[in-house]
């Protein structure tokens, strides 16, 4: 069962090699990125299907590799922003010229970055898993200062400082639970691998595998974007180029939220799921509350969609601490984020490209200015504020109701209050962005409307979702809950 | 070698390696700083040697020459080279005192034998009894990474990080999967090489290296 993976796997890796040897204005040389990308986006919907058919592909000594139904939504997921970025980044059609040196340098690291987090989504060992999530913040980070400026280069270095000491952290858990297993079975070459720990798990000592959990949760909780260690978070995404957010934003922190609901299986296996849970849901509600608040006090809409996604990470914990539905819900809503982030980071790009300033407050009249990136952005907005017709309107209230159903009204209600203060705060700066007069010095009129369609994709898929999710998605979904949904 | 011996070399490896990393928070020079972790990682690297013996593993041998390699010989090179282009800026005064960070270290030490002694007490490894003493010195790099200053102290407490968890991983396991292993040594080297560029790069922008004026991205 090589194949797949090799599709899957290589094409990013040879995309890296590509865009270092080819020279980068050269047409050829994005066409060649950009068809590599769609190449690995179809070997992760190839898997998917075969995932769908009954299989479980695995590959590899001792089977390192290993791709499930929440391993193969993931990897869709990836691929997908993956390919978006390398149609359209890095420079999106905009007016912005990055130098021939900028646009090599942004292509190599971000088809490597694309290549780390496949890895880290199809691994079965999780010191695999590890090691590739830690690659992505030293892939990505190195293209957060592509233009340096004094605020880039602080942000990157808050990023590779946090980002490393969490995910050491992460290790710390690992290197317990591994200790756990050695300690009852002794060594096995295989022994970091997941299904064998979650086999195991129901043996695991207590009190060593919570410690090993509360590790876990702090580090990969650092890359996923959970308060309180969400503060390199906005400073990184809104310094970063417009493509590297939407990849960091979209499937970033899905990965990492993905490598906490592997270990919360295996926890939850181990010590019942009650104990992870607790640590989810609290840290879940801080999440939504710093960054609820934070959205009423921004000035920067990118930093606005970088506290959204905090936002809709802490609701993601929460969800994953509601049973079975809660977890459908929460992979459901996973999709609908990768979707509708993603596309308003590649559309803030453009924003701040044509009026050259990231504040809210001196983007006015974009409906005039920008007539197509306004309403898609306008789009976005709506989506993420979890309006119907759109997918997230289906995933927040599948959520809401699993966690009425579940008993937990109070907790339900508090998250509800969240929502409802993020909600107001958008609505706000999305009014204040799309009407008035637009300032003066700034041209009217879209540009490059072609650059823009591939975005379509994300409001067409946003919108399916939303009014009826196909059979396909909801199988892969209640596959997943089999696994995780605990 | 006897369980009893290996045992007490075992703590006494793990002493020399937390003691290293203590010394970061009293010493203020950035040379006294790269001198503690080229004898930290000695120190690491001697006794996943020791272990190595003990069990007969070679993967262990391998990773002791690696890790001298890497952390005691390459790393301290690279920092040198950075100590003499920032040398002259000296480690401000902490946000945290001397006296205070020194306290705040041993309480971390005493914390960690609360938080491993589950640990402890479910293994039979002759080598468990520096587990504590490991998970201590990843308390105090923690300790070191936030209270100070310049960047490249923070580096540095990034990399003892590393050792306290290498030495948690080869004491208490007696050594994770070699594939693994490799891939965090590559980890670990190119993350250091990309913060090293940034260290740089900080410098060049803001003119020093003190993090303090790391402060523009606010709300």
């Amino acid at each position: 069962m090589s194949a797949p993976f090799l599709t899957l796997l290589l094409p990013p890796l040879l995309a890296a090699a590509g865009a270092l040897v080819l020279p980068p204005r050269w047409r050829g040389s994005w066409a060649l990125h950009a068809a590599l990308a769609l190449v690995s986006l179809l070997a992760a919907l190839r898997l998917a299907s075969l995932v769908l058919d009954g299989w479980t592909p695995t590959w590899g000594p001792t089977d390192l590799f290993r791709v499930d139904a929440l391993s193969a939504l993931l990897a869709a997921c990836v691929a997908f922003v993956a390919a978006l970025a390398a149609l359209l980044g890095p420079r999106l059609g905009g007016e912005q010229h990055y130098t021939p040196p900028q646009v090599r340098r942004f292509r190599v690291f971000a088809a490597l970055f694309a290549f780390t987090m496949l890895v880290a989504v199809t691994a079965n060992n999780v010191g695999v898993m590890w090691i590739a999530i830690e690659a992505t913040t030293i892939a990505s980070a190195v293209i957060v200062p592509l233009t340096v400026s004094k605020a880039s280069v602080e942000a990157s270095w808050k990023y590779i400082l946090i980002g490393s000491v969490g995910i050491a952290l992460a290790f710390v858990g690992t290197v317990l639970a591994y200790f756990d297993f050695v300690t009852l079975v002794g060594q096995r070459d295989y022994a970091l691998n997941w299904t064998v720990l979650l086999a195991n798990a129901p043996v695991l000592h207590q009190p060593v595998i919570e410690l090993a959990f509360v590790f876990l949760l702090i580090g990969y909780g650092t890359k996923a974007g959970i308060a309180p260690m969400h503060t390199w978070l906005p400073d990184a995404h809104s310094e970063a180029p417009a493509a590297l957010s939407a990849m960091m934003s979209g499937v970033l922190l899905a990965v990492a939220l993905y490598a906490i609901v592997r270990w919360r299986a295996v926890v939850a296996a181990a010590v019942g799921p009650a104990f992870p849970s607790r640590l989810l849901v609290g840290l879940g509600l801080l999440s939504l509350g710093i960054a609820a608040l934070s959205l009423v006090i921004q000035r920067q809409y990118k930093r606005l969609l970088a506290y959204s996604s905090i936002e809709h990470t802490g609701l993601m914990c929460v969800g994953l601490a509601l049973g079975p539905l809660g977890v459908f819900a929460t992979m459901l809503h996973l999709i609908n984020h990768t979707l509708a982030k993603s596309m308003m980071f590649f559309l803030s790009g453009r924003i701040l490209d044509r009026y050259g300033t990231p504040e809210i407050g001196r983007v006015s009249g974009l409906l005039r200015v920008m007539p197509l990136t306004a309403g898609l952005f306008a789009t976005g907005m709506i989506t993420l504020l979890g309006l119907p017709p759109f997918g997230m309107f289906l995933s927040k209230f599948t959520l809401l109701r699993a966690g009425f159903a579940g008993g937990q009204g109070w907790l339900m209600a508090a998250v509800l209050g969240f929502l409802a203060v993020a909600f107001v705060s958008l609505l706000g700066h999305l009014h204040r962005m799309l009407y008035g007069a637009a300032p003066a010095g700034v041209r009217q009129g879209e540009s490059d409307c072609w650059a823009v369609l591939p975005l379509a994709v994300c409001v067409v898929a946003l919108v399916v979702l939303g009014l009826i999710v196909p059979a396909p998605v909801t199988a892969l979904l209640d596959r997943i809950v089999e696994i995780a949904g605990r | 070698m006897s369980p009893q011996l290996v045992s007490q070399l075992s703590v006494g490896g793990s002493t020399l390696v937390l003691l290293a990393g203590l010394m970061m928070l009293w010493r203020r020079g950035v040379n006294a700083h790269i001198g503690a972790f080229t004898a930290q990682s000695v120190a690491l690297a001697a006794t996943t040697a020791m272990v190595g013996w003990f069990t007969g593993d070679w993967q262990l041998w391998a990773v002791a020459v690696l890790l001298l390699l890497v952390k005691a010989v390459g790393i301290p090179i690279l920092l040198k080279r950075m100590a003499r282009r920032f040398g002259t800026e000296r480690e401000l005064e902490p946000y945290v005192n001397t006296a205070t960070s020194l306290l705040l270290g041993g309480l971390l030490v005493l914390l960690a034998y609360v938080v491993t002694g589950p640990l402890v007490s479910v293994s039979q490894l002759p080598t468990r009894t520096g587990m504590p003493l490991a998970m201590g010195l990843v308390f105090v790099s923690l300790l070191v990474i936030i209270s100070r200053k310049k960047a490249l102290t923070q580096v540095l407490g990034f990399l003892m990080l590393e050792n306290g968890i290498a030495l948690l991983a080869v004491l208490g396991t007696h050594g994770i999967p070699i594939i693994v292993e490799i891939g965090v040594f590559l980890d670990v080297a190119l993350g250091f090489m990309v913060m090293q560029v940034f260290v740089y790069q900080i410098h060049e922008t803001f003119e020093s290296i003190d993090v303090e004026q790391l402060n523009r991205l606010r709300e």
